[in-house]
């Protein structure tokens, strides 16, 4: 003990004091130090256990943290700092409309301002904690004393700071030892070697400099040409097995990649191309095998060529016209009936009435609106009642291409309305068509009648209003001829008095 | 440690039974409550109608139940998580959980309403609803496979029985260590608290579904069971802390709840309030993002005529004031504070239901969902009613039992429970 306290004394000489420990075997001999040391009115102080121990903060009068509100703080700017940054970037840096909602909308911002106010929090917590812990520091001076380690083991200590307003070094040596401590001891400056040893540095410098190659060799690459194509790092998904369109294979005999149609099978939109085409395909394969294999590529080259030579004898029989040749199918595949009538007029009037009008007369809305604005680019929709349109003239498988692909300035729609109601609209037109030309004995017998009532009803008030107007114009044309003669007569009776 | 163990007193000690000034509330509750309850009726019947009257009801009863709910989920997790802080103020709770039995018959008016009108408190309940909304027939029969009265019955029965098993067996479980001291009891309940939590979750989610949310049938959230739950646990905390204040209050287990217990609740009523606003701002996040007519529905309906500022409201008065207020440690290491907070939570927890609920009532006002003041007064009544009712049936437990598990293991160790 003595040796020690010499030992102290001469080094303190030289060395700077940072304060002084008191050792305790127990927790609560612990305790009633920190009382004293608290009651003796020193407030830079500290204690050591290897637990937590309830109520030591009140003990040695240590204040409560001022931690909490650091942490508000933070919290309170990440809230703020989510809210600006989401306002400013959203609402007016670059606005930007996501599903319809305002550019500032608070919902949506509030995950982000939450998820801030978390991150600034435990920001806050960490780093002020370190702050108040004077963080980070390599060496805390009281470690120099080897005695000091049984702190985490068995052993409770006292620590008085040097800087205490109170703190004089032999009156709290006299505290310490008034509250039972075996080991009293002066914290002394830590003066274990702090220079880094030389060959540390020396590795460190060598493995910059090599770390520094990789980089030189990147931008060497970047800047120069070179023969070998790119080195792939990563190859994600830049080399696929797969074959591309006009690649050779040796899978197969004829070396093609790509694969032609198996014979037989129908490629998914190509079932029955005759319903799908409005064109009598067999036929057309003999008159004109290329366009029809162009139109069907599902035909078997071989078949085709067999045909191509059955056929050019055949063709001695003359089309129906010299301009179109194609063999249209003449009678609609669907079965008529007064279901699919009803879905063409339903599809006519919605896709075709826009321009043909409601009962095909070619003055729908669309060409109403583009004579009033005199639109010189507008080519009048053709009305549907005209002789070259029926289906002698017209066949109904041109009908349904001209629905499909278009004609004139006419777009197709096919792809708007399915085949199925392509060919109702065909049903429809041909039920419009006919409507124009009905004749009485087409009409039902149940009709007949309301038909015949109405005729006479119309044939009656036509010619009253015929008469109507007579009699008007007669009317206008005595009126004016009493009027002539009153002119004369008015004439006649300022003569003499002139 | 410093301290001395603290002497855990007899468990024949005066300090465990309940009062006498609380005993004799009894009876003037009871009366009390259920001329309330008629009261709070008969305004919401009389002055507005059979459904305003039936939601007040209802308002009153959901009100009951997520106390008693709560309290049973409170039992169960602190034998689940083994909690050794909780044991001197368990016993408040365990009681509370017992007025599920009253429940289970104060539920019979809501159930009488499916059978005796149509469409009276549930909408779906009339026959006409689908036709009267334009909905897609297709759907409404998928929907009434689920709701139609014998089915909801029948599930009613299995919530009860579920609720009402697990209360009673923790009850007797925990009245009975009382009388033997066995550590063996604890053991049992710890075993059981598992599976409990897990049946109990189940249930008071569906009965959340089933009672609340098929108020507007045809609107779906799968986090309502939740939203519900976390104002039920959070009015549960702040139910304990109040309950334990006025049980010291009047005499009984001075030194077993100290300012530890309530800085606990305190910190624990603090996290549900985040816990509730996390639930319904995640809930509403989600259908605003999605913005689907069908989920709107419900929402959109309380920002109309009045709900849109109550529902501001909430956000201010259910949450962030209250969370201002718990925020310190200053606030929640006095008793009285904490359980001024908790009062106020208890009453705003209230709002909370009837924001849920009363909209859906006033339709047959002039204006749809307007705020229909006679609906909230009656509702008032009525959940006031309810609750004396069930605060006398509950002191009538109390004082054949005790209101601290005298026996309990470690009791010792909660009484010397400190958490600075």
């Amino acid at each position: 003990m003595k040796t020690s306290t010499e030992i102290t004394m001469s080094e303190s000489k030289d060395k700077k004091i940072h304060g002084i420990v008191a050792e305790y075997a127990t927790v609560d001999s612990l305790m009633a130090a920190c009382r004293k040391v608290r009651d003796a009115g020193y407030t830079k102080t500290d204690a050591f256990a290897p637990f937590a121990v309830h109520g030591i903060d009140k003990a040695l009068g240590i204040k409560p943290t001022k931690l909490p509100w650091i942490v508000l703080c933070c919290g309170l700017t990440g809230t703020a700092t989510g809210l600006l940054m989401q306002i400013w970037m959203n609402g007016i840096d670059y606005p930007y409309i996501i599903s319809g909602k305002p550019f500032i909308s608070l919902p949506a911002f509030i995950p982000v301002a939450f998820e801030l106010t978390i991150l600034f929090a435990s920001f806050g917590a960490f780093f002020g904690m370190w702050a108040l812990n004077g963080l980070p520091k390599f060496s805390n001076p009281v470690f120099t004393d080897p005695r000091f380690d049984r702190v985490t083991d068995d052993r409770f200590f006292v620590y008085i700071d040097s800087t205490d307003e109170k703190y004089n070094q032999s009156s709290v040596e006299k505290l310490f030892g008034e509250t039972g401590s075996e080991y009293i001891q002066s914290v002394l400056e830590d003066d274990s070697p702090k220079k880094v040893p030389k060959f540390m540095i020396t590795t460190w410098i060598v493995v910059m400099a090599l770390s520094v190659i990789p980089l030189l060799v990147v931008l060497r690459m970047r800047v120069t040409n070179s023969p070998l194509p790119r080195f792939h790092v990563f190859y994600d998904m830049d080399f696929s097995p797969s074959k591309d369109a006009q690649q050779n294979t040796t899978l197969f005999a004829d070396a093609r990649a790509m694969r032609p149609n198996v014979p037989g099978t129908v490629a998914r939109g190509q079932m029955d191309l005759n319903f799908q085409t409005g064109i009598d395909i067999d036929a057309l394969a003999k008159i004109d095998g290329p366009r029809a294999a162009m139109l069907v590529r599902a035909l078997d080259d071989a078949d085709l060529a067999e045909e191509d030579e059955a056929v050019n004898e055949e063709t001695a029989k003359p089309a129906a016209s010299v301009m179109d040749t194609t063999p249209w199918l003449s009678e609609n595949p669907r079965e008529i009936s007064l279901e699919l009538v009803e879905k063409g007029q339903q599809q006519f009037g919605i896709y075709c009435s826009v321009c043909h009008g409601m009962n095909g007369s070619g003055n729908g809305l669309v060409n109403r609106r583009a004579q009033k604005l005199l639109s010189a680019t507008w080519i009048p929709p053709s009305s549907l009642h005209q002789q070259s349109l029926y289906a002698e003239n017209y066949p109904d498988g041109k009908l349904f291409n001209t629905i499909s692909n278009g004609i004139r300035k006419m777009p197709g729609y096919a792809s708007q309305i399915k085949v199925e109601d392509r060919w109702a609209i065909v049903a429809y037109v041909r039920a419009l068509q006919s409507s124009q030309n009905a004749s009485m004995d087409q009409v039902p017998a149940s009709e007949k009648k309301r038909i015949e009532k109405l005729k006479t009803q119309v044939d009656k008030k036509l010619k009253e209003q015929a008469e109507a107007e007579k009699k008007a114009a007669d009317e206008a044309a005595a009126k004016a001829k009493e009027a002539e003669k009153e002119d004369a007569e008015a004439a006649a009776a300022k003569t003499p008095s002139a | 440690m410093s301290h001395a163990r603290p002497v855990v007193k007899p468990a024949d000690d005066p300090a465990f039974k309940l009062p006498a000034s609380l005993s004799a509330m009894t009876l003037p509750l009871l009366g009390g409550g259920l001329l309330l309850l008629i009261a709070g009726w008969a305004i919401g019947n009389f002055m507005g109608n059979a459904r305003v009257a039936m939601s007040a009801y209802l308002a009153a009863f959901i009100y009951c139940l997520t106390l008693a709910t709560g309290s049973l989920f409170f039992v169960l997790i602190q034998h689940l998580v083994r909690a050794g802080w909780s044991t001197v103020i368990r016993r408040i709770a365990e009681l509370v959980m017992m007025m599920l039995f009253p429940l289970a018959i104060l539920f019979l008016p809501i159930l009488m309403t499916l059978f005796m009108g149509e469409g009276t408190l549930f909408r779906w309940d009339d026959p006409n609803y689908a036709s009267a909304n334009h909905l897609p027939m297709d759907a409404w029969t998928e929907k009434s496979r689920w709701l139609n009265q014998s089915w909801f019955t029948i599930r009613a029965v299995i919530y009860f029985a579920v609720w009402l098993g697990l209360a009673l067996y923790f009850f007797r479980g925990s009245t009975q260590q009382d009388e033997t001291g066995e550590r063996a009891m604890t053991d049992r309940l710890q075993y059981w608290s598992g599976p409990a939590t897990m049946a109990f979750c189940g249930v008071t989610s569906f009965a959340a579904f089933d009672w609340v949310m098929s108020l507007s049938p045809m609107w779906f959230s799968t986090m309502f069971g939740v939203y519900l739950f976390a104002g039920s646990v959070l009015a549960t905390h702040s139910m304990l802390a109040v309950a334990a204040y006025k049980l010291q209050k009047s005499g009984a287990m001075r030194d077993e709840v100290t300012t530890e217990h309530y800085h606990d609740l305190g910190k624990l009523i603090f996290g549900f309030l985040l816990f509730w606003m996390y639930i319904s701002y995640s809930q509403y996040m989600l259908i605003w993002y999605g913005n689907i007519p069908e989920e709107t529905e419900w929402i959109y309906h309380r920002q109309l005529g009045g709900w849109g500022m109550w529902t501001v409201l909430l956000i201010f008065f259910h949450w962030l004031l209250p969370f201002l207020g718990l925020m310190s440690m200053y606030v929640r290491r006095r008793p009285k504070m904490v359980v001024f907070w908790a009062a106020y939570v208890l009453l705003v927890h209230f709002a909370d239901i009837t924001w849920i609920i009363m909209p859906e009532a006033s339709e047959a006002s002039a204006l749809p969902y307007a705020v229909n003041w006679i609906g909230i007064l009656s509702a008032f009544m009525c959940m006031v009613g309810m609750m004396s009712l069930l605060t006398g049936l509950v002191l009538k437990v109390a004082g054949d039992t005790r209101v601290i598990a005298a026996r309990d293991p470690r009791l010792a160790e909660s009484m010397a429970f400190e958490n600075v």
